[in-house]
């Protein structure tokens, strides 16, 4: 809790939407995208580690139940990690005995209408829909599809590399019953 | 989304199977977690003529507040009157069988059918019938149906459609303290489940949940990549049998529980934290119930008990099993946040519920996973299931059982009342 700040987790409903992007540049929205696909492909392929070398050392990693208005003081969310339940939430991963991802599940998501907003300098708030596919190898084989919208908030650090420090996923079907959703969405 | 796959549905009819041959002391039939039939005697005779849990007052708590439940596959709403008086309804219109409510909760005056408009009070009365002329019956003889009782425990409300149940008092037996003791954490003695409820779904067969929910055996095996990552209250990570203090209890009626207190030697072991990080809690909780009661509580902690057939007091989380199909289940849970105690110590329970429960939980998404492949390997020629472990070294005095925690004593628990249930056919 002590990572995220009120003002972060409120700016960040409907990012991007309306935005004017004064002097957004086609070169800064197409390095944005290409950091989105790379942290999705990363997901995708259970690269845990290097999917979190994306990620600033003040991450919040946030799926409230849906899109609805919730608040992580007084709702529960189905993950809401800081940075350091993060690490723990990959170390976990890491040991090859969480079984819920034992073997990892094959995935492919596919990530669209990207739209980036610059909200300083050198930060972006980022927002986007998705659609995942994931077989779930492990248990019952069944083609589970995750659909939903992300949003992110990604700055450019001193040596000109980007990094998220905050990343919201808002499940079309969140407030329903899920399945067993241990890799990183 | 897919669903879990189903087997065909049989119609709505008593099996004839015998469940005494199927339940034994020191072992269970599999196919008493695959058969459709079997999954309809249960909804029957446990949830339809027995005590099931149904919600919270605090979920609900200005009068027309509502929400919709199920017991068993009975869809219900459960709403507040005028009065303040909680009542539970079958979800579904007397007139053709619409679902009178398709929002999962919400605050209604008076609750209309979107199908010819049939309108019905928050005490379930039919108020209101368009075009009145053409409809000749005695409207008292459509009242919404109801269970035939509806009991309140410490705000934990529950139903029965069997008239003839015993009372709640007597279902609860031996577990109604554990419900205090969950209550009592919280220093005006209540509950407030306002948080919302994460539900994860198991394709599996309702019955593991309790079972596992009350399996002590299991956490150095299923949770071991959390024991390697994260610092624990359990004494899992002691390999050695006899080092391992915790217990399980099984209280009789199916209720059963995991006591790790047993090895607690302070107050908010369970809780993972040293007493100086909540500290304004602790003054709370002094001032309502005195310094060495308010020491005591907070040394054991909560209960982590199974209440049978569909409530689990998770530690610091309640909740619910809802049964699908006999291949489908869901788990619902919600923190247990406690009236009276400070804002931020509600966020830590919140923050808590979210890494030990839910799809994404460090824990249960491993226990469900293992629970679907138990589902997977019985849908071939069922074996029997093996539940003897402690058999020799439980020990029973008053109706309360005990044994080692890694002691199948809480599963037997659960089917020896479970088979005296579904043998009155």
């Amino acid at each position: 809790m002590n990572t995220i700040s009120r003002d972060t987790i409120a700016s960040s409903g409907n990012t991007a939407a309306g935005c004017g992007n004064p002097g957004l540049s086609m070169q800064e929205r197409q390095e944005i995208e290409q950091f989105l696909y790379k942290e999705a492909r990363l997901a995708d392929e259970s690269r845990y580690s290097e999917w979190e070398s994306l990620v600033d050392d003040d991450m919040y990693y946030w799926i409230p139940r849906g899109e609805g208005d919730f608040d992580l003081k007084r709702h529960v969310s189905i993950t809401a990690d800081n940075r350091n339940r993060l690490a723990n939430r990959i170390k976990q991963l890491n040991t090859g005995l969480r079984h819920a991802q034992v073997p990892p599940s094959p995935m492919r998501r596919m990530l669209s209408n990207i739209e980036v907003c610059r909200e300083q300098p050198d930060q972006y708030q980022v927002g986007c829909n998705f659609v995942l596919y994931e077989l779930r190898a492990q248990s019952t084989n069944h083609l589970e599809i995750w659909p939903g919208r992300m949003e992110y908030r990604i700055r450019r650090k001193s040596d000109g590399e980007l990094k998220m420090f905050f990343k919201k996923v808002m499940l079309v079907h969140g407030d329903t019953p899920l399945s067993s959703l241990a890799f990183i969405l | 989304m897919e669903s879990c796959p189903h087997s065909p549905q049989s119609p709505v009819v008593a099996s004839g199977i015998d469940y005494a041959a199927l339940v034994q002391k020191d072992r269970v039939h599999g196919s008493l977690y695959t058969s459709e039939e079997v999954f309809r005697d249960e909804m029957e005779r446990i949830f339809y003529r027995g005590w099931v849990f149904v919600g919270h007052e605090s979920e609900i708590p200005s009068a027309g507040d509502y929400l919709s439940r199920s017991i068993g596959l009975e869809p219900v709403i459960m709403v507040r009157n005028r009065q303040g008086r909680v009542n539970v309804f079958s979800n579904r219109c007397m007139h053709r069988g619409n679902k009178l409510c398709s929002r999962a909760k919400g605050s209604a005056r008076a609750f209309t059918c979107d199908y010819h408009g049939w309108t019905f009070s928050l005490d379930g009365e039919l108020v209101g019938v368009p075009y009145p002329k053409g409809f000749q019956k005695d409207k008292s003889d459509f009242n919404l149906n109801r269970p035939a009782r509806v009991e309140t425990y410490r705000g934990f409300v529950f139903a029965t459609f069997n008239p003839d149940a015993i009372t709640l008092d007597e279902h609860l037996g031996h577990a109604k303290p554990l419900i205090d003791r969950a209550v009592d954490l919280s220093p005006e003695g209540g509950l407030d489940l306002s948080a919302g409820w994460v539900k994860q779904r198991y394709c599996a067969n309702w019955k593991m949940l309790p079972e596992n929910d009350t399996d002590g055996y299991h956490a150095n095996f299923v949770h071991s990549s959390f024991l390697r990552v994260f610092r624990s209250q359990y004494d899992a990570i002691l390999g050695d049998e006899d080092a391992r203090q915790s217990r399980v209890v099984d209280f009789g009626l199916g209720h059963a529980a995991i006591e790790p207190s047993y090895m607690y030697r302070k107050p908010f072991e369970w809780l993972g934290v040293s007493e100086d990080r909540v500290a304004d809690y602790t003054a709370c909780m002094v001032s309502s119930y005195g310094e060495e009661a308010a020491r005591k509580m907070l040394i054991d902690g909560p209960p982590h008990a199974v209440i049978f057939p569909n409530l689990f007091l998770g530690e610091m989380n309640i909740v619910m099993f809802q049964p699908i199909s006999a291949g489908e289940a869901v788990q619902w849970h919600t923190p247990m946040l406690l009236k009276g105690a400070p804002d931020s110590f509600n966020t830590r329970i919140i923050r808590q519920s979210e890494a030990a429960l839910g799809p994404s939980a460090f824990l249960l998404a491993d226990d469900a996973v293992i629970s679907e492949r138990q589902q997977l390997a019985l849908q071939g020629h069922s074996e029997w299931m093996e539940i003897s472990r402690g058999l020799d070294r439980e020990v029973t005095r008053d109706g309360v059982t005990i044994s080692h925690i890694s002691d199948e004593t809480t599963n037997r628990g659960f089917w020896s009342h479970y088979r005296k249930v579904m043998e009155q056919a």
